[in-house]
C-alpha cells in the first residue's frame, strides 16, 4: 500500500498545472530505439516527466514515465514482474526493496558511485544479504502539520512532543470544537500506527522474524494509545476514500493535527488561498517520550532485470538522483534528497524543513521479511476492527498473531530447510 | 369514468418517474462534468453548474507541454484502444461463434449432443476460476503485455454459441434441405440463406460482445501492464484511485466512457431490445 | 466424413480449440494449482514449490478473512437477488399494464444503465454516495433524514453497493420478464377475471406459474453473477471499510494477483465453482418439483 503518499490528489493535480513554462525543453534528439521505460508512484510519478528532459538532451535517450497508482502499485509490479513486464527502472518504497530483490526482479547496484554520500542508516533498508538493490533517491520523514491558531485558542504555542501531552491537547481541543476533530490519520493508512508500535519498542515479529508479537505490552500499549484516539473522538473514523480533499479538511479546521510528509509542505504553499501560511506550522512526530524514531516513506530506484539495456537504465538511475536532480525535486514535490552533499544548499535551510531534516536521521528500522507488506496491512486492518469495535483488543492482537503466523509460515519452512538466510 | 380516464395518466406518470429516478444518476454524471473544479464539493450540494465550464474535458482529453515534459491522463489514446480492441473482439467474436452456434442447431455430426452438453455444462464455471492459470499460460506464450492478450479470453464465447444455436433452431429444415438439394453447398448455405434470416439476432449478438469487450475490467486490469495499451476502465480506475478527490474531473471521465456505448445502444437499440425480446414484442 | 459433418467442424473446430486453449485448460490447470504451495517464493524459484494436497484447503478454512468474504458474499446474493429481481419484476409489471403509454422510450431509458461500464458508474455513485455532499444524502435531509455514511459505515456497504448494483442491471431481466410476459395468454387473465380473481390472486395463479421458467433462469443466473461480485466493491470500497464488502472473488483476487499466493489463490476459486455448482442444482430441483422446468 505504501501508505498515505496518495493524499492531496486534487493538489497536485492543481500543482501541475501551475508549474511555470521555465528553461528550454532541450533538443529532442530521437535515439533508434524504443524509449527507456520508467515507472513511479504517487507525486514521484506526477512530476518525474520534469526531470525528463534533460537527460534527453545529454544523452539522446528518450524516456516514457508512467506514474502508477500508489495503492495499487504493489500488485501491478508484482504482476508485471510475474508477466516479464517490468520497465528498465522502478521506483519502490525502501521496505519494498526487500522483497522484490529476494524475488529476482530487480538487480543489484553494481556501479560504487551512485551510492556515495548518502545519508547515513538510509542504506540499510535498501540492502539485501550485504548487498545493495536500490538507490535511494526521494526521502519523505512523517511530521505533524498543526494549525498554529486553533492549538494557541487551546492554550499550546507549539505542537507537544510526546504521547500524554498530544492527548492532553487534542482534549482541550476538541472541547471548544466539539464538531469537528483534532487528528487527520486516516483508518487504513498503517503508518502512524507503525510509527507508533516502534516508538513503543515493539519488535513486531519474533523467533528470527518467523512469528508474529502483536500481544507483548510494547504492542498493547501501542495499540491502545492509537485506538484512544479514535474512540475518545479525536480522530474520525474516516478512509482515504471518505476525505476526499484533506487539504481543505485540514484548511476547514476539520482536523487541526495532521501527520504527513514533505509534499504537503507544497500543498500548502499552492493551496495559500484557503490556508494562509502564518496558520500553520510543523513538528517533529510525538513517541512515548519526546521525539523518537518515525516509519518514514522513503522511496529508492532500481533497475528491473528484465531490462535488455542496463547501461541506459543506470545512466536514468544516475541522472535522477544527481543532486541538481534531486533540489530541483525538493522544489517540485517537497520531498527531501537522499545525498548529504545536497544539503549544503541553502535552499534547504529553512525552518519549516529543519523537523523534517532531523527526523530523516532516525528512520525506524522495520523487519525485513518479503512479507512485510502484507503484515503492515493486516495490522492496520487489526486496528480498524478495534477501533469499529468489531473486536476487542485483546481478540484482534491474537487473530493478528494467529494471522502473521500464517503469513510468515513458507518463511519458517524455508529457513527451517536453510533454503533461505 | 373519471377513474378509467385517470389511469393510464396515472400508470404512465409512475413509469415516468421510475424512469426519471434510474436516469437521474447519468443525468447528473454529464451536470457535474460541466461543473468548474471544486464546485460539486461545496454545500449545498449544487445540482445545476454556476456556469458551464469545459476545463475538466480540456484537462482530461488534452495534451499540455509543461516545461519541456509532456502531461497526459492518456483518455483519448485508451478510446482508441477500447475502440480497436471491442471492434476486433466483436468481428472476431462473431466470426467464430455465429457459424458454430449454427452448426450446433442445423448441422449433423459425431460428437455434437455431447459437446453441447460439455458447453452448457461449462456456463456454470466461473471465469476467473481460469484466470490465475491463464496469466501464466499467456506469459509463456508471449501475449502478456498485448492485444492479443486481452481479446483471445473473450474469444470463447460459449454463451454466444448457445444464444445463436437457440435463434437457429426456430428456422425450418426443410429450407435448409431444400438449398441442398439444389446443389448449395454447406458455406453458401449458411452465408445467403442462414445468415439473412439471423440478421436481428447477430446485431443483438454484436453489440453484446462490444458492450461486454468495452466495459471488461478485471482481465485488462490484470494482463495489461504498459499504460499505451489501457483500455478506458483500466485507464479510468488508474486515475480514480489518485484523484478521487477531483469529482468533476473523474465524472468527465466517466461520461467520456460511457457515452460511446449508451449512444451506440440508443442507436441499435430497436434490433437489440427485439432480439433479446426473441421478437415477441413489436417496437 | 460426410460433407455436412466436414462443414460442421470448420464451423465449430476454431471456436471450441480457443475454448479449450482459454478455458479447459487453464481450469484443470488451476485444479492442479490449488494443490501446490505456489507464493511469491515460487515466483522467485521453482524449486521452492512443494505439494501440499488438501493444505490450502484447510487453511482456507481456518482462516477468518476467508469466512468473512464467505458472508459478505452471501449477504451481497441473499440480499441482491430479491431486490435485483424485484426490482426488474416490479418494473416489467408495470411496464406490462396495457395503460402505461410511450412503452418503448420507458424500454430503452430504464435499460440504459445496463450497457454504461461498472468502473465509470461507480465513480459517479461514489459520488452520490458522499456523505457530506452525496446527492442522495442531500434527498434524505430534504425529507428530515440525517446523513448517511453510505460507504464508511460497515453494516451499511453493502446495502450502498447494492443499490448501485441493482440500478446498473435490473433492466436486463426486466426485458427478458417483459418478453415472457407478453407470452401469457391474456385470455387466461380474462377468464381469471370473470372467475372473481383479483389482482394478487391473478398474478399468482396465473401470471407467475407462465413466466415461472423464466423467473427461475433469471433467479439462477443472478445468484451466479452475485456470488462473482467484484467489480463493484473493487472501485468504490476497495473492499473496506474493516473488509466488510471483501468478497470471495475479491479474496481470490487478492490472495492471487495482489500476493501472488496462486496456490490458495486457486483453492478459492474451486471453492466458489463449487458453491455456485451448488445453489444451481438446488434451484434446478426446487424448479422441477413446481414443474418449471
Amino acid at each position: 500500500m505504501g501508505a498515505g503518499i496518495s493524499e492531496g490528489g486534487w493538489t497536485r493535480r492543481a500543482m501541475l498545472s501551475a508549474v511555470p513554462v521555465i528553461g528550454l525543453a532541450g533538443c529532442q534528439a530521437r535515439a533508434d530505439h524504443r524509449p527507456l521505460s520508467l515507472w513511479a508512484m504517487s507525486y514521484e510519478g506526477d512530476y518525474s516527466p520534469l526531470l525528463i528532459p534533460a537527460f534527453t538532451a545529454a544523452t539522446g535517450l528518450d524516456v516514457e514515465v508512467q506514474s502508477l497508482p500508489t495503492t495499487a502499485s504493489h500488485e501491478k509490479l508484482l504482476t508485471a514482474f510475474a508477466g516479464g513486464a517490468l520497465p528498465d527502472v522502478l521506483m519502490l518504497f525502501n521496505s519494498w526493496v526487500h522483497e522484490f530483490a529476494t524475488i529476482g526482479a530487480i538487480a543489484p547496484v553494481t556501479r560504487p558511485a551512485l551510492l556515495a554520500q548518502m545519508v547515513p542508516g538510509i542504506l540499510a533498508s535498501t540492502r539485501v544479504a550485504g548487498r545493495d538493490f536500490a538507490v535511494p533517491w526521494s526521502v519523505a520523514p512523517q511530521v505533524q502539520f498543526y494549525r498554529r491558531d486553533i492549538l494557541a485558542a487551546a492554550g499550546w504555542d507549539a505542537a507537544p512532543s510526546d504521547w500524554a501531552g498530544w492527548r492532553a491537547m487534542a482534549k482541550a481541543v476538541k472541547r471548544r470544537r466539539p464538531d469537528d476533530y483534532v487528528f487527520l490519520m486516516l483508518l487504513n493508512w498503517p503508518t502512524a500506527l507503525i510509527t507508533m508500535l516502534v516508538q513503543a519498542g515493539a519488535t513486531m515479529l519474533r523467533d528470527r522474524d518467523t512469528r508474529g508479537a502483536f500481544q507483548t505490552p510494547e504492542a498493547r500499549a501501542a495499540f491502545a494509545y492509537y485506538v484512544s484516539l479514535y474512540t475518545d473522538g479525536y480522530a474520525p473514523m474516516a478512509l482515504s476514500t471518505e476525505i476526499q480533499d484533506p487539504v481543505a479538511a485540514f484548511a476547514a479546521g476539520y482536523c487541526a493535527v495532521w501527520p504527513s510528509g514533505p509534499t504537503t509542505l507544497v500543498d500548502f504553499t499552492r493551496r495559500a488561498d484557503i490556508l494562509p501560511r502564518e496558520r500553520w506550522s510543523t513538528a517533529r512526530l510525538p513517541a512515548p517520550d519526546g521525539p523518537g524514531a518515525v516509519s518514514g516513506l522513503a522511496s529508492s530506484l532500481c533497475v528491473s532485470t528484465q531490462t535488455r539495456r542496463p547501461d541506459a537504465a543506470w545512466a536514468l538511475v544516475r541522472h535522477l538522483t544527481s543532486i541538481p536532480s534531486e533540489l530541483r525535486y525538493q522544489r517540485l514535490i517537497g520531498n527531501l534528497p537522499a545525498r548529504i552533499d545536497a544539503y549544503q544548499s541553502p535552499q534547504l535551510a529553512t525552518a519549516v524543513l529543519r523537523p523534517f531534516a532531523e527526523q530523516m536521521h532516525q528512520p525506524a528500522t522495520l523487519p525485513p521479511v518479503i512479507e512485510w507488506e502484507r503484515i503492515q496491512i493486516e495490522i492496520q486492518y487489526a486496528a480498524e476492527r478495534i477501533v469499529r469495535g468489531v473486536q476487542t483488543m485483546d481478540a484482534a492482537l491474537a487473530a493478528l498473531d494467529d494471522r502473521v503466523d500464517r503469513l510468515l509460515a513458507k518463511r519458517r519452512a524455508l529457513l527451517d530447510a536453510g533454503a533461505i538466510a | 369514468m373519471a377513474v378509467r380516464r385517470l389511469r393510464p395518466l396515472l400508470s404512465t406518470a409512475l413509469v415516468a418517474a421510475i424512469t426519471a429516478l434510474t436516469i437521474a444518476p447519468l443525468l447528473y454524471m454529464v451536470v457535474v462534468s460541466f461543473m468548474p473544479r471544486g464546485e460539486s464539493t461545496t454545500l449545498p450540494t449544487p445540482l445545476w453548474p454556476s456556469h458551464w465550464s469545459g476545463e475538466n474535458y480540456y484537462e482530461l482529453l488534452v495534451r499540455r507541454s509543461i516545461d519541456g515534459a509532456w502531461f497526459d491522463y492518456r483518455i483519448v489514446p485508451a478510446l482508441v484502444n477500447s475502440l480497436a480492441i471491442a471492434a476486433i473482439a466483436t468481428a472476431l467474436g462473431l466470426l467464430l461463434t455465429v457459424p458454430a452456434g449454427y452448426a450446433f442447431a442445423k448441422l449433423r455430426f459425431r460428437g455434437r449432443a455431447r459437446l453441447l452438453q460439455i458447453l452448457i455444462g461449462s456456463l456454470i464455471v466461473p471465469g476467473q476460476v481460469a484466470m490465475l492459470p491463464l496469466f501464466l499460460i499467456f506469459k509463456e506464450l508471449g501475449l502478456v503485455n498485448s492485444y492479443a492478450g486481452v481479446i483471445l479470453p473473450s474469444l470463447a464465447g460459449i454463451f454466444a454459441i448457445l444464444f445463436v444455436r437457440q435463434a437457429t433452431l426456430a428456422i425450418p429444415d426443410e429450407m435448409i434441405d431444400a438449398a441442398r438439394i439444389d446443389g448449395a453447398g454447406e458455406v453458401r448455405i449458411f452465408v445467403s440463406i442462414v445468415l439473412p434470416l439471423l440478421t436481428p439476432i447477430v446485431v443483438t449478438l454484436a453489440l453484446f460482445l462490444f458492450l461486454g469487450s468495452w466495459n471488461d475490467f478485471l482481465w485488462p486490469l490484470i494482463v495489461l501492464a504498459d499504460q499505451h495499451l489501457y483500455t478506458l476502465p483500466v485507464a479510468i480506475a488508474a486515475i480514480g484511485r489518485e484523484h478521487a478527490a477531483d469529482g468533476e474531473l473523474m465524472m468527465a471521465a466517466a461520461v467520456v466512457t460511457t457515452m460511446p456505448v449508451l449512444l451506440l445502444f440508443l442507436a441499435l437499440q430497436r434490433y437489440y431490445l427485439t432480439g433479446l425480446l426473441g421478437g415477441s414484442i413489436k417496437g | 466424413m460426410t460433407r455436412q459433418e466436414r462443414a460442421a467442424w470448420l464451423f465449430t473446430a476454431p471456436v471450441l480449440a480457443i475454448i479449450a486453449l482459454v478455458f479447459v485448460l487453464p481450469t484443470s490447470l488451476a485444479l492442479a494449482l490449488s494443490v501446490t504451495d505456489y507464493s511469491i517464493y515460487a515466483l522467485a524459484d521453482w524449486s521452492n514449490l512443494r505439494f501440499v494436497g488438501l493444505g490450502n484447503f484447510t487453511e482456507l478454512l481456518s482462516t477468518p478473512l476467508f469466512w468473512r468474504a464467505l458472508g459478505n458474499t452471501m449477504l451481497f446474493a441473499g440480499i441482491g437477488v430479491p431486490m435485483a429481481i424485484g426490482t426488474s419484476l416490479f418494473t416489467a409489471l408495470l411496464l406490462d399494464d396495457v395503460t402505461v403509454r410511450w412503452k418503448p422510450l420507458w424500454r430503452v431509458l430504464l435499460f440504459a444503465p445496463y450497457v454504461t461500464s461498472v468502473v465509470a458508474t461507480a465513480v459517479v455513485w461514489r459520488i452520490l454516495f458522499n456523505e457530506r455532499f452525496g446527492l442522495i444524502n442531500r434527498a434524505l435531509g430534504a425529507i428530515g433524514i440525517a446523513p448517511v455514511d453510505w460507504l464508511g459505515d460497515p453494516h451499511l456497504s453493502i446495502p450502498a453497493i447494492l443499490i448501485f448494483v441493482t440500478w446498473k442491471i435490473f433492466g436486463y431481466n426486466m426485458i427478458v420478464f417483459t418478453a415472457a410476459l407478453s407470452a401469457v395468454p391474456g385470455e387466461l387473465i380474462e377468464a381469471a377475471r370473470l372467475d372473481g380473481a383479483g389482482r394478487w390472486g391473478r398474478f399468482r395463479h396465473v401470471t407467475l406459474p407462465a413466466i415461472g421458467p423464466t423467473l427461475l433462469l433469471a433467479t439462477v443466473m443472478s445468484v451466479a453473477g452475485f456470488l462473482q461480485i467484484f467489480a463493484e466493491p473493487y472501485v468504490m470500497t476497495q473492499g473496506g471499510p474493516a473488509q466488510s464488502t471483501t468478497t470471495v472473488l475479491y479474496f481470490m483476487f487478492d490472495e492471487g494477483f495482489k500476493w501472488w499466493n496462486l496456490g490458495q489463490a486457486s483453492a478459492v476459486a474451486f471453492i466458489l465453482f463449487l458453491m455456485i455448482l451448488a445453489v444451481t442444482l438446488v434451484q434446478t430441483r426446487i424448479g422441477r418439483r413446481y414443474e418449471w422446468l
